[in-house]
């Protein structure tokens, strides 16, 4: 049972961007991607997703088996995969409460009606987890929030939502050191043998906090290099520069 | 009388615009692009066609293969371009009648055509002198630019006395080319007894950039009708205009940015400072064609109150026929705010001088979008003359 | 994104007709009185003689007829479909000639039963102070709670108005929209009947809303009801309109004129969700004149009729007076919801704020325009104008057209228009958590209104939600 990514290539309008990305996340795992800005780490998330500005050239994308291309963005995510945006969008007008609700709503079969009072008691207690307001369910969803509250409510959804594989875009971006922590423990809390993580980030320090189980160097769209979590750490000191060392050995 | 021949082309033209302006119904109340604004303006009665307007040049050096000749020249040298670019369609904003009297009666002005590739840095200037008295004159502007090809142009309107009473119809077709620049500045500094229409139609093809800019200071009365339309994809157009009514002035602006392509943006920029018993009209409209999808379009009108005799009217439209447009457009009437008066007197400046520069800097903000030092020093100039007077 | 409403599904098509469904019904004609088709001065000697109106309103209805032949269509600035009415071919009164019950036990059964179908009578029982019912020409069912009364409020129909309370209906009658005021106004001026005259004495607060609900029943016909409501000082009041229609095959005409007047400090807040059949023309003159301290508020929601041509108003006659214009429009394919407000400030420091909503669905189309008038001689005025227009389809569209008129420097006026689409990167958003496209789009729609929606009294911004999904089903292919 696993997330299964082979020889993925995708284009946006004429340009290549993934050439190649093979990646196999097991469940009860956490792999992180690494990489520089426009290794195409982002993009990867975006086309798992199902993001329409891509075009996927050839390769697959399975989920326990699921044919993950083959199906609308919707779809796929009450299949069971998520993504924690790194830049989320703004829903003005639209209550957290009442979008988290819809989105557990589209997941119950016609005609059934979420359950509102059990509905309430488990979001306020994913968002004592997450430390936040209870004011926060009437705000409309990321309209005026500060980086760390988008982040967070990120989270809050993933821990509503209960999905088989989780994907963090660059959740670090924009937080500080307590909102990390925060984050990450919601994260943590998330982590079982039923549920797989891919995070993808630029810094290594999320990933004090969140432990990966196996790191991957991203590169020109392609994974290039694959390690335990001590790759994280010697990319932390020596920086991607052995990337451009090994593309002038390819030269 | 004119001297030289016009091509049959043109005398038939001319012969057609005078059926046309007999014909013609005088604007009346019920037609939308006169709402607000002063129909008794439109009588021309006791005023005669006449050349007898002053018309002057001065002209940068040109690099090879751009022309830059009066109106009657290129009427008999460049006939075939001039009838390419001539009027090509009859104005939207409402005054087709005068458009035809302009037609019927045009001598003089300047005809630009700058060819592919070739780039004019320096401003050409064409000062347009109202003379005698109860004369009416027809001053034409007609710029072309080639595929990327860049040029700016300066028409300085103007009366010889402050006491004969002129009226002046101006035309001014601008034609910009893919990826092209064209910049064209009219600065309006009639006598107090004369009245002026301009009526301008700009087109920007592929790629290319339009700024046309309109600073009215003199005058009785003035209508400048300003349509842009954009054709080709990755147009930009800028339109920009600052006014400074007084007295008894009166100003009516008509503006249309017509999107008649996909991914093309405008932006509009119309600042009044109404002095006295001045009366304004501003009437915008942005118009986003079926299928011109991903467009940006704005549309902005400021008036700043002056006085307690002003008045200010402003109708900013929009139609959107597209999908994936961004489109706004705002309009707002305030006087200068008692805190920054306070905040510049509490720096020793006194309150009439703050007010002063406050308005300027008001003015200045719509100048500064021209991005030609050139023009920008002509119009802030003309700021000035008028601050002076007031 | 574009979405291709050709490719709307039976289910949705389903879901979308159940809401037309709920007031696309009439019952066979019972009618006592009918003044036949067209109209001529025969027509109004008709209704004069069948309501025994007073000599000075036969002459008010005689100069109406004059005035609407006088006036030419405002195609000038309007769209041409007004030259689709065909006003000679519009029955202008139908009635059964009973006088309006005071009980539900009392109606007709079939005017009863419209009335419940519409949930008329159980919003009374739920919320309200006091209900009128127009059936076609005439208000089939009146009646206001016992307390109100003994307090001295009144809250009759026009033609009982203007016959048991002339010495407070007359002086105020027309005054706030003179017949002339536009060639619709005129035409109401000439064959109005029904609608509500309501008056609130000095000091009364009253809690809970009245409301009047509108329905026509007969094809071909034209409904014509004059509303006036008078606050006296220091009052307060809240008023309610629905209004429904079957779809008939041939157009139906609706044409209202609607007076406000408060008087010193007073309060009136006048609600309307216009549900009309997507065959009505709504041609609607509103305007409320506020005086010193006075408030007026008109909360407006468009979402029937074929075409809508409705822009409240507020004169603001005394000093400090407020005026106030909210308003949601949604067009969908056929629609053309052409709104505005119209704010005439005329005293010191009065201040006027409109806040319009528009969302064009399909091929639908909506409008808006503005006046903001403010005069010589007057200091410290403000208006603040925003309208936001949201297109759904690449077919869709809409229009801005606001006027603008400061005299003098001691005033602040503001307008701010925007066309937006829902973003692309919100929807992938929503999606991505497992909303479906079309429950997407909804949600963001009612997103886009809900600030306004909540000016409405509960009971009508879950009925407004409710509509809104309604219409936005279909919306994506």
């Amino acid at each position: 049972m696993s997330l299964v990514i082979k020889d993925l290539h995708a284009n946006i309008d004429e340009t290549q961007i993934l050439k190649g990305v093979n990646l196999e996340i097991p469940k009860g795992e956490v792999h992180a991607i690494m990489g520089p800005n426009g290794s195409g780490k982002s993009t990867l998330s975006k086309i798992i997703t199902g993001h329409d500005d891509y075009d996927v050239k050839s390769g697959t994308v399975t989920m326990d088996g699921v044919d993950l291309l083959e199906m609308d963005v919707d779809e796929r995510s009450r299949e069971g995969v998520f993504l924690a945006f790194q830049y989320p969008a703004e829903v003005p007008g639209v209550s957290n409460a009442n979008f988290i609700r819809a989105a557990l709503q589209a997941r119950l079969p016609d005609g059934e009606e979420l359950d509102a009072v059990a509905y309430y008691k488990n979001l306020y207690s994913k968002m004592d987890v997450l430390e936040m307001d209870r004011k926060f369910t009437s705000r409309a969803v990321n309209e005026g929030f500060s980086g760390g509250e988008k982040k967070r409510n990120e989270i809050l959804q993933m821990m509503m939502l209960e999905p088989k594989y989780c994907i963090l875009d660059e959740t670090d971006s924009g937080l500080d050191i307590d909102a990390l922590k925060i984050v990450a423990k919601g994260v943590n809390a998330m982590r079982s043998e039923e549920r797989g993580f891919l995070v993808i980030t630029h810094y290594q320090r999320l990933l004090d906090y969140i432990q990966p189980d196996h790191v991957h160097v991203m590169s020109d769209g392609q994974i290039v290099k694959s390690g335990g979590k001590d790759l994280a750490l010697e990319l932390e000191e020596s920086g991607y520069d052995f990337l451009k060392e090994g593309e002038l050995a390819n030269a | 009388m004119m001297t030289t021949t016009v091509p049959a082309w043109f005398a038939d033209l001319q012969d057609e615009a005078r059926a046309e302006y007999d014909t013609h119904p005088m604007p009346s109340r019920r037609d939308e692009t006169w709402r607000f604004g002063n129909l008794k303006q439109l009588d021309f009665g006791g005023y005669t066609p006449d050349e007898g307007s002053e018309i002057r040049f001065s002209i940068p050096e040109l690099p090879d293969g751009v022309i830059c000749v009066p109106f009657e020249e290129a009427l008999e040298k460049h006939s075939d371009l001039v009838q390419k670019y001539f009027m090509r369609n009859e104005p939207r904003l409402g005054s087709q009648k005068f458009a035809a009297l302009h037609k019927a009666n045009v001598k003089n002005g300047l005809f630009v055509y700058v060819p592919d590739n070739v780039q004019v840095e320096k401003p050409i200037e064409v000062s347009h002198v109202l003379k005698g008295s109860n004369k009416m004159t027809f001053p034409h502007t007609l710029v072309v630019t080639g595929k990327n090809a860049q040029v700016s142009v300066l028409d300085r309107f103007s009366s010889a006395n402050d006491d004969d009473a002129n009226i002046c119809i101006a035309v001014n077709d601008l034609i910009a080319g893919e990826g092209s620049r064209l910049t064209y500045c009219a600065i309006q500094e009639l006598n107090l007894v004369s009245r002026m229409i301009q009526i301008n139609e700009t087109s920007v093809g592929k790629d290319a950039t339009a700024k046309a800019f309109t600073m009215n200071s003199g005058a009785q009365w003035a209508r400048n009708e300003a349509l842009s339309i954009l054709e080709g994809e990755g147009a930009h157009s800028d339109m920009l205009s600052c006014s400074i009514p007084s007295g008894t002035q009166q100003f009516d602006q008509r503006t249309f940015q017509h999107h008649a392509a996909p991914h093309t943006n405008s932006d509009l920029l119309y600042k009044n400072s109404l002095y006295g018993n001045a009366k304004t009209v501003f009437s915008g409209l942005i118009l986003v064609d079926e299928g011109a999808h991903y467009t940006d379009a704005y549309q902005t009108c400021r008036n700043l109150m002056m006085d307690d005799t002003a008045e200010a009217n402003s109708m900013p439209g929009l139609e959107i026929n597209a999908d994936q447009v961004k489109c706004s457009h705002g309009s707002t009437s305030a006087t200068i705010s008692d805190e920054e008066i306070f905040y510049l007197r509490a720096r020793g400046i006194p309150p009439h001088k703050a007010r002063r520069l406050i308005a300027r800097g008001f003015s200045a903000e719509a100048v500064e979008k021209l991005g030609n030092e050139a023009l920008e020093d002509a119009v802030l100039e003309a700021v000035e003359r008028k601050f002076s007077t007031l | 994104m574009s979405y291709d409403t050709s490719t709307i599904d039976q289910e949705t098509q389903d879901a979308i007709s159940v809401d037309q469904a709920k007031g696309d019904f009439s019952f066979p004609e019972n009618h006592k009185f009918d003044a036949g088709v067209g109209l001529s001065s025969d027509t109004i000697d008709y209704i004069s003689n069948v309501k025994d109106d007073p000599d000075w309103v036969r002459e008010f209805r005689h100069k109406g007829l004059k005035t609407f032949l006088d006036k030419p269509m405002p195609t000038n600035w309007a769209t041409k479909d007004l030259e689709n009415i065909d006003f000679d071919k519009i029955r202008y009164y139908l009635s059964d000639g009973q006088k309006p019950k005071r009980s539900w036990d009392e109606v007709p059964p079939e005017v009863l039963e419209t009335f419940e179908r519409l949930g008329v009578p159980e919003q009374e029982r739920a919320f309200l102070a006091g209900v009128e019912a127009q059936y076609d020409s005439e208000a089939a069912y009146s009646n206001v709670k016992e307390e109100l009364e003994k307090d001295g409020v009144i809250f009759v129909n026009s033609t009982e108005g203007l016959k048991e309370h002339e010495e407070i209906f007359r002086p105020w009658f027309g005054k706030v929209i003179p017949t002339g005021d536009n060639k619709f106004s005129a035409l109401n001026s000439a064959v109005f009947s029904g609608g509500s005259f309501i008056y609130i004495p000095k000091g009364l607060k009253v809690k809970h809303p009245l409301q009047a609900y509108f329905r026509i029943n007969s094809e071909n016909f034209g409904q014509f009801e004059r509303t006036l409501i008078i606050a006296d000082e220091g009052s307060e009041v809240m008023y309610m309109e629905g209004c429904t229609a079957p779809k008939f095959e041939t157009s139906t005409l609706h044409s209202a004129v609607v007076e406000l007047v408060a008087m010193k400090g007073a309060k009136i807040q006048y609600i309307t969700v216009q549900n009309w059949s997507s065959n009505v023309f709504n041609l609607v003159t509103k305007r409320g004149m506020a005086h010193e301290d006075a408030e007026i508020r008109w909360i407006d929601c468009n979402i029937g009729s074929r075409l809508t041509m409705k822009y409240p108003g507020v004169v603001m006659k005394g000093e400090r007076a407020r005026g106030e214009v909210i308003s949601i429009a949604l067009a969908n394919n056929g629609q053309h919801q052409d709104t505005g407000a119209k704010m005439i400030h005329a005293a010191n420091n009065t201040t006027s704020n409109v806040v319009s909503k528009s969302i064009s669905v399909g091929e639908g189309r909506s409008t808006y325009r503005g006046q903001v008038h403010i005069p010589k001689h007057l200091k410290g005025c403000k208006n603040n104008t925003e309208c936001d227009a949201l297109l759904i389809n690449s077919h869709s569209k809409t229009d801005t057209y606001p006027a603008i008129t400061v005299r003098g420097n001691q005033h602040v006026t503001q307008h701010e228009a925007s066309v937006s689409q829902v973003s692309e990167e919100m929807l992938f958003y929503m999606e991505q958590r497992g909303i479906p496209e079309g429950a997407a789009m909804s949600l963001a729609v009612n997103g886009f209104i809900n600030e306004l929606a909540q000016e409405f009294p509960m009971e009508y911004s879950v009925e407004l939600k409710r509509l809104v999904e309604l219409e936005m089903e279909g919306s994506v292919g």
